[in-house]
């Protein structure tokens, strides 16, 4: 076991894909419960590996600091997006390091992002709504040369699902359904 | 590097690290096994595969029949230290938890017996299926079960499972609409026994293999009641098939062993859970166990043979109430048992006249049956659930499940059926209540 990952599995599995396509198909699923002021809870949904069930018993809650009216009650979307980003590509990058023979001894991400309010405000600027740019350092230390972890890198962002949503555009299909409450 | 420096499975090669590529360079393919020795081929007869299928003979000295690998660990070469850095360790000998060629021998004939494509030996059938279903369930997973099962699989649902923050919904393995009634969105597995204990129901499994797919969900079934001459129930759909080994498959009453067979996909999941679990089978009671599966169809055909006689006897005897034994029209499953069973086999469940204490006064007079819990020994094994197998149940709890008063279960031998039949007829002379007045 190199880095923790089977590489013998993750070789079978590549080749069962490309053979049964459907077994690389995931689907995921999430829900958001409003609880309180800026705080809510997410839960995951059971996901699917291919055609097989997988139980996703897991939960955590998402808020905004005091300053944004919230309690501070756990992490931003903010963050979360960028965690979700960040650790995606750290996947694709241990993945891809495993597959060549790289053994890492650590791998660190570290991610920044600066956005401007203004545009959630609807103040009449020409400042975007998003985040304009994230910046990012990853160091790690294994026993791979500076320019095969360069290529390492560059690979991991190429192939990271979470990363090319990012860069390209993603169709994000809503439907709102509601109920008119009056008492 | 020379195959000959190869200590495991010469087919089994790591995967390719490409320095400098992506993940679709890797080449290596899931393939059956692990194998010692060539692949066992799957058309041979049963009997053929018994004999043959998985069992190596001693290259240094030409003795026939697998060695006993009575050994814990092996020498490593590099080929060894490649394989538990690439992860195909268990294509490799390292350490005997992890395989041994004892086991490799056992885990092919079962296997080809099977028709699956890998097999694991267990220390017991309890360490398989707690290996299987662990390795089938993940954190807040459900399960949806039998509610007769074997006692122990009914604790691990019952005990275990809640304290892994895991849950399970047991329902008759009858009633297909309310199984599927109890499938959940965090539903992963579906758990039955091919034939139940001791009522012997036959389960639908090609109906259930259909519901499991339909939602996603693996079925597993425990075929210990149906041997593979008997059924081979990953021919009907099911993902994975467990056998307490320690009753047909060894057939002697004389070890405990358990297994599971299936896709290498799955057995491959399995086999993390046996390392970490712990429950390996010892190297001499694999050489055991193989000796035992050599004659497993034929013992079966003698198991057949006599359980159909004596039940046959039973059914006519006017101090038998009733007689379950899925081969006799009389069976409320005879038509499914003969759509999914090859051959009977020598479990037969039936109900005395008098109840359960003309049942007691029925064991003390045979001769032959010993009075023991377990089945598929050589010999046969007789018990009564109310005292037994389902002795924490009220009589009510037990007649939900179809054990009314006076139920003995019997597992048959393959002793000459005129014995057995003259050995029970003497017995059931001596169970009629108004006998015991004599002496009162
Ligand atoms: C149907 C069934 N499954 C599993 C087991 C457990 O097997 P073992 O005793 O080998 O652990 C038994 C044993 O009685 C059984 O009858």
């Amino acid at each position: 076991m190199r880095n923790n990952i089977p590489t013998a599995a993750l070789s079978e599995f590549v080749n069962e894909v490309a053979e049964n396509p459907e077994e690389g198909m995931m689907s995921y699923g999430i829900e958001i419960d409003w609880e309180s002021g800026t705080r809510s809870c997410t839960q995951t949904k059971p996901m699917l590996v291919g055609p097989h069930k997988v139980s996703r018993s897991f939960s955590w809650k998402v808020d905004e600091p005091r300053q944004l009216m919230g309690n501070n009650h756990g992490p931003n979307p903010q963050e979360l997006l960028l965690s979700g980003l960040g650790s995606c590509m750290m996947v694709a990058f241990i993945a891809g390091a495993t597959a060549e023979g790289i053994q890492l001894e650590s791998v660190k991400i570290d991610f920044d992002g600066e956005l401007d309010l203004r545009g959630f405000m609807g103040l009449n600027t020409n400042s975007t709504v998003g985040f304009p740019k994230i910046n990012y350092k990853i160091h790690a230390a294994g026993d791979a040369t500076p320019e095969q972890f360069e290529e390492l890198h560059r690979k991991a962002v190429a192939h990271s699902p979470n990363a090319q949503s990012f860069i390209n555009p993603v169709e994000l299909n809503g439907e709102m359904i509601s109920v008119q409450v009056s008492d | 590097m020379s195959i000959s420096n190869i200590r495991g499975d010469a087919h089994s090669a790591g995967p390719s690290l490409t320095t400098g590529k992506w993940l679709n360079k890797l080449e290596r393919k899931r393939q059956t096994g692990p194998l010692f020795g060539t692949a066992h081929a799957h058309e041979l007869g049963m009997s053929t595969r018994a004999v043959h299928a998985g069992t190596n003979d001693d290259p240094r000295t030409g003795a026939v029949g697998t060695p006993i690998y009575q050994t814990s660990t092996f020498v490593l070469n590099d080929d060894q230290y490649d394989s538990v850095e690439g992860g195909y360790a268990r294509d490799r000998f390292i350490y005997t938890r992890y395989g041994n060629p004892s086991q490799w021998a056992v885990q092919e004939k079962l296997a080809a017996l099977e028709g699956a494509e890998s097999a694991i030996v267990f220390s017991s059938g309890m360490a398989a299926i707690t290996a299987t279903v662990l390795a089938m369930v993940d954190k807040g997973a459900h399960v949806v079960a039998a509610s007769d099962l074997y006692g122990g699989t009914y604790n691990l649902f019952n005990q275990e499972f809640p304290t892994l923050g895991m849950s399970a919904t047991l329902v008759d393995s009858y009633d297909l609409e309310a199984i599927e009634a109890a499938i959940q969105p965090n539903t992963q597995l579906l758990y039955f026994e091919v034939i139940t204990n001791p009522v012997l129901k036959v389960v639908d499994i090609p109906r259930l293999a259909d519901m499991a797919e339909r939602h996603n969900i693996r079925l597993v079934v425990d075929s210990t009641f149906a041997p593979p001459p008997v059924m081979r129930p990953l021919e009907h759909g099911v993902d994975l098939v467990i056998h307490s080994a320690s009753k047909y498959l060894n057939g002697h009453s004389d070890l405990i062993a358990g297994v599971t067979a299936g896709p290498r996909k799955l057995i491959d999941q399995i086999w993390p859970r046996l390392l970490n679990y712990g429950g390996s089978l010892d190297p001499h009671a694999c050489f055991l166990l193989e000796r035992g599966l050599k004659t497993l169809p034929i013992r079966m055909r003698a198991h057949e043979a006599s359980a159909t006689a004596l039940a046959e006897f039973l059914e006519s005897h006017p101090n038998v109430e009733r007689v379950l034994y899925p081969m006799l029209p009389s069976h409320p499953d005879h038509a499914l048992a003969k759509k999914l069973m090859d051959m009977g086999t020598g479990n037969v469940t039936f109900f005395v006249k008098g109840g359960d204490e003309a049942a007691l006064r029925l064991l003390d007079h045979l001769k032959l049956p010993k009075q023991a819990t377990s089945l598929g020994g050589v010999e046969s094994l007789i018990s009564l659930p109310f005292n037994s197998s389902q002795a924490t149940m009220t009589s009510r709890q037990r007649a939900e499940i179809g054990i009314d008063p006076g139920c003995v279960r019997l597992s048959v031998g393959i002793e000459d059926a005129d014995d057995l039949i003259a050995d029970f007829g003497q017995a059931l002379e001596h169970i009629a209540p108004m006998k015991e007045a004599k002496y009162a």
